[in-house]
């Protein structure tokens, strides 16, 4: 996504910089041959305006840098609690990158792991079972 | 704005509301200069520079609404051009980069119309 979006831009800025390189050399070239005109003639410089092919590209290529700009920011986050919330118990920290792929800084985690570690609910059985497996697999280790 | 009895009920995350509030702002200051660029490059004058920053920053500000929150806003149940998922009110969405990019804008548009016209 953010080797798309940096692309896009890159291209944009590629046809912004020739219109306006082709925007200066035409007024240049106009104003050059207003003074020599003027030499022989005393009329005023012609206000040129630009040639329609250097419009369009100017035009265009700002649509195109636009584009690849609001492709490469960092995604929303929903405001209200339960979407936000909602979010980070399905995607975790996956929903909540940035657009290189780290993680952004001020995730907070599960805004829910306080009430999930409440001691009343701990399953100590389970944790008993864990802690015999784990006695069991020492005591094989050792005798081998 | 919604009252007091609504965000109690369904409550607002300020950490994601100045999030979004930072990534719109980032990007309305960056496309201002943008657009002033190419607007000192068409050589624009009075009202037709400021029309044309009109319609690129609503311009924006529709791009922004498809491709970045149209996709999950739309899956979410939220009717089309509705922007409360992600932002507390449509005014700061749909028309706070005018005010926002304003001063960058004239910067750029004025230098360019000079660099290139001089």
């Amino acid at each position: 996504m953010t080797l798309l979006s940096k692309a896009i831009t890159a291209l944009g800025g590629l046809l912004l910089g020739h219109a306006c390189y082709s925007a200066r050399e035409h007024t240049t070239l106009l104003s050059l041959r207003a003074a020599t005109a003027a030499t022989l003639t005393s009329s005023p410089t012609a206000a040129g305006s630009l040639p329609l092919d250097i419009i369009i590209e100017t035009i265009v290529s700002t649509f195109i840098i636009l584009v690849g700009l609001v492709l490469g920011t960092r995604p929303l986050r929903p405001i209200e609690w339960r979407v936000w919330a909602g979010k980070i118990e399905r995607e975790g920290e996956e929903g909540f990158t940035d657009s290189s792929g780290a993680v952004d800084k001020d995730f907070v985690g599960n805004p829910f792991s306080l009430l999930e570690a409440r001691p009343n609910f701990v399953d100590i059985r389970k944790q008993r079972r864990d802690f015999s497996e784990w006695v069991r697999k020492g005591d094989a280790q050792r005798a081998q | 704005m919604p009252s007091e009895q609504e965000l109690q009920i369904s409550p607002i995350v300020q950490e994601s509301v100045m999030h979004n509030s930072r990534t719109l702002y980032n990007l309305q200051s960056l496309t201002a200069s943008l657009f002033g660029v190419s607007a000192g490059i068409l050589g624009l004058e009075s009202y037709s520079g400021f029309l044309f920053y009109l319609v690129f920053s609503l311009l924006t500000a529709v791009l922004v609404y498809v491709l970045r929150v149209a996709p999950t806003s739309l899956a979410g149940g939220k009717p089309p051009l509705d922007t409360s998922r992600y932002f507390r009110s449509p005014f700061e969405f749909w028309t706070g980069g005018l005010m926002n990019g304003l001063a960058g804008y004239i910067l750029t548009w004025t230098l360019f119309y000079g660099l290139v016209r001089a």
